[in-house]
């Protein structure tokens, strides 16, 4: 319906020359708001303005390997890199190099760079770093390692050996019911600082529920690789005969003690459960690794997955939900799953078949 | 009834009800949609180029010029771990005395033991599926033996007679100011894990002024070609990964109802993927569930430098595929005219 000013009026005159200007310059916001819209339509993805995201990883030093699994720290960035595409973020990489004092300078600098978010992965003090960062607005998302005041996203070590313990135990009462059967975990089992301790408790207690009766032998190679041998080497000479459950804390691990269970001639005595699914464990369809489709046989029936190298993937939507002002669990857990020959390409799927 | 009857028949339900359960195949309609060309099309996409469509592309030609867009097929090129092709030369005339009557008529032949999925190549509509099924919810199992498929075979496609489309995606990301290259190719490529969007491929026709038409087919140079063409020093870099489109490309030019997507890598699609838990989905979504073929290892670096200094990006695209029955794909050989 249309309303006539009279055009006697002043005031009428007034506003409808103002009207009249209102209108073209609405006019003119619609039509440049059309075109901004046409070419935002036609600009590629990404040319919006993104989140900064800052990453503080643990440690980029190359080789060095991070929570007691095969993963190295740049494996965990590499993953953020990957999952980034998804996402309007931008992320600016830091890395914490295991040093409080290197931590700290690195948030600064994130500070003065006025990024959106940090993600803090460092295992030190990380209380000055909580408060210089809510200083300055920035909300905090915790990788492994609590930060005051963040949510936390973490690996779940309890009970990634729980579901290793369950594997074993599974094996023995479905393959050797009725026989004499001992079990050893080997690794660092030690590594308190990787909660290295929490994933053999995890183990003990899954074998415990299900073969009450079973004994288990802790054999500490105290982070030397060159003990799995000679340790797992005296374990099968005490135990000559019955059958043997062994849980590596990790794949390399795993993979030594396969061959020292070879050397010693027990293969058809043994099984192996494995922690983390790295690759050295794993691979796509022409590694033919030790975890393979086609490699069913093997007495590795398995490992259960810390997806390190998928962090980015499992972390970014929680940041993107903290960007956005959504309500965050104080922790969210690593999704672990046993990885077998049977389930490797769906966890896994490769890429190297063309 | 007898009681030995009564086995017999149990014996028989339990078989019917639960036999056929344990042997029972996927049920292919809950897991894609049916060919718009009906039940029984094996031909897919290429459907889609008729008289008119090919009639229409014949327009692209103007000057005769044709630009090759095939690699090399020889020994060297980029292939994965089990894949291989090899040539035997049968050249037994030309040893003394092999020569034949008074013409001393000698000859030459090839054995040619290959993959198919080798150099520029073509996937066919049964070389993607989900689970047992493929292109147009067939139950594969039931067509396939030891030699072949007994459908969807290369024999079933219409010729590929029709307008093909570059899109420049080196040029999209530099004038948008994203381009991120990889210091190993001679020539600007954009990076492995680059994810080609709809827009991207929307501002590449925006550049050169097209409007896909159904029934083309669209090749997107990526660069990353530069890799294979200097085989074999960047095998391995070649095939670690790859830019490519990701499902949002693969969604936008599946509504444009193209026949075929090629690029200058091994898998047209991204790798590594947006979500590391699907395996080549955008293979999925193009031929297993469209019937749209993919083209790859195109060779795509001369067709982007005759558009880039012409401001046109359409030809006649001239592509052989044999009718080679049962084939899941082949080697192709591939010839822009313009």
């Amino acid at each position: 319906m249309k309303h006539r000013t009279p055009a006697s009026s002043p005031w009428g005159r007034r506003r409808s020359r103002f009207s009249r200007f209102a209108r073209r310059r609405a006019v003119w916001a619609g039509g440049l708001a059309v075109a901004l819209a046409l070419v935002s339509g036609l600009t590629p993805a990404g040319a919006q303005r993104p989140y900064v995201i800052a990453f503080a990883n643990l440690t980029e030093e190359p080789g060095v390997t991070v929570e007691g699994t095969g993963f190295t720290g740049r494996e965990v960035r590499e993953s953020f890199v990957l999952a980034a595409r998804a996402y309007p973020v931008e992320i600016v990489y830091y890395d914490n190099a295991r040093d409080d004092a290197r931590a700290l300078a690195n948030a600064e600098a994130a500070v003065a760079r006025k990024v959106d978010l940090y993600i803090q992965y460092h295992r030190g003090d990380n209380v000055a770093i909580a408060e210089k960062l809510k200083a300055a607005g920035i909300p905090i998302l915790a990788l492994n390692y609590p930060v005051p005041g963040a949510p936390l996203y973490s690996a779940d070590n309890p009970a990634a050996g729980r579901i290793a313990g369950e594997a074993l135990a599974q094996f023995a009462m479905r393959s050797w019911r009725g026989q004499p059967m001992t079990a050893a975990i080997i690794g660092y089992l030690s590594a308190t600082a990787d909660r290295v301790p929490e994933r053999v408790q995890g183990v003990a207690a899954a074998l415990a529920q299900r073969l009450p009766s079973l004994h288990v032998t802790m054999l500490d190679t105290k982070g030397n690789p060159a003990q799995i041998g000679p340790l797992l080497g005296r374990f099968l000479a005490g135990h000559p005969t019955g059958k043997l459950l062994l849980a590596a804390t990790d794949d390399t691990t795993a993979l030594a003690m396969k061959a020292a269970v070879e050397a010693g001639g027990r293969v058809h005595d043994s099984v192996i459960v494995s922690h983390g699914v790295d690759r050295s464990i794993h691979g796509g369809m022409n590694d033919r690794k030790e975890i393979d489709p086609s490699n069913r046989g093997s007495i590795v029936i398995g490992s259960v997955a810390f997806l390190l190298d998928r962090y980015g993937y499992e972390v970014l939507p929680l940041a993107m939900r903290i960007l956005k002002g959504e309500a965050m669990p104080v922790r969210v857990a690593t999704r672990h799953v046993l990885v077998t020959a049977s389930n490797v390409f769906i966890e896994y799927p490769p890429y190297d078949m063309n | 009834m007898k009681p030995r009857a009564i086995v017999a028949v149990a014996a028989a339900l339990i078989v019917f009800t639960f036999g056929s359960a344990a042997y029972g195949q996927t049920d292919c309609k809950a897991l894609m949609p049916a060919s718009p060309w009906g039940p029984n099309d094996q031909t897919g996409a290429t459907n889609r180029i008729t008289p008119a469509v090919t009639k229409a592309a014949a327009a692209e030609i103007q000057s005769g010029k044709v630009v090759t867009m095939s690699y090399p097929l020889t020994d060297g090129i980029p292939l994965f771990g089990s894949r291989f092709t090899k040539t035997i030369l049968t050249a037994t005339t030309l040893a003394p005395g092999g020569a034949l009557g008074e013409n001393q008529l000698t000859y030459m032949e090839d054995t040619w033991l290959s993959q198919s999925h080798v150099g520029t190549h073509l996937d066919g509509l049964g070389h993607i599926g989900r689970k047992d099924c493929y292109f147009n919810q067939t139950p594969m199992g039931k067509f396939i033996n030891q030699n072949n498929m007994t459908k969807l075979g290369l024999e079933h496609l219409k010729p590929f007679a029709t307008r093909g489309v570059l899109v420049d995606m080196v040029k999209v990301y530099q004038q948008a100011n994203k381009f991120k290259g990889n210091s190993a190719c001679k020539k600007p490529c954009l990076d492995k894990g680059t994810v080609i969007t709809g827009a991207d491929i929307q501002a590449g026709l925006k550049m050169y002024n097209v409007t896909l038409r159904e029934g083309d087919i669209v090749i997107i140079h990526t660069g990353w070609g530069d890799l294979f063409e200097q085989f074999p020093a960047q095998n391995a870099l070649y095939n670690s990964g790859e830019p490519g489109i990701g499902k949002d490309a693969a969604t936008w030019l599946i509504s444009q109802k193209i026949v075929a997507v090629g690029t200058d890598t091994w898998a047209v699609e991204v790798i590594p993927g947006e979500d590391p838990k699907q395996a080549f989905i955008v293979h999925n979504m193009l031929i297993t569930d469209n019937g749209i073929h993919i083209i790859e290892n195109v060779r795509t670096d001369l067709m982007a430098a005759e558009a880039a200094a012409t401001g046109r990006a359409t030809f006649f695209f001239n592509m052989t595929v044999p009718k080679a029955v049962g084939l899941t794909g082949n080697f192709v050989a591939i010839e822009g005219i313009r």
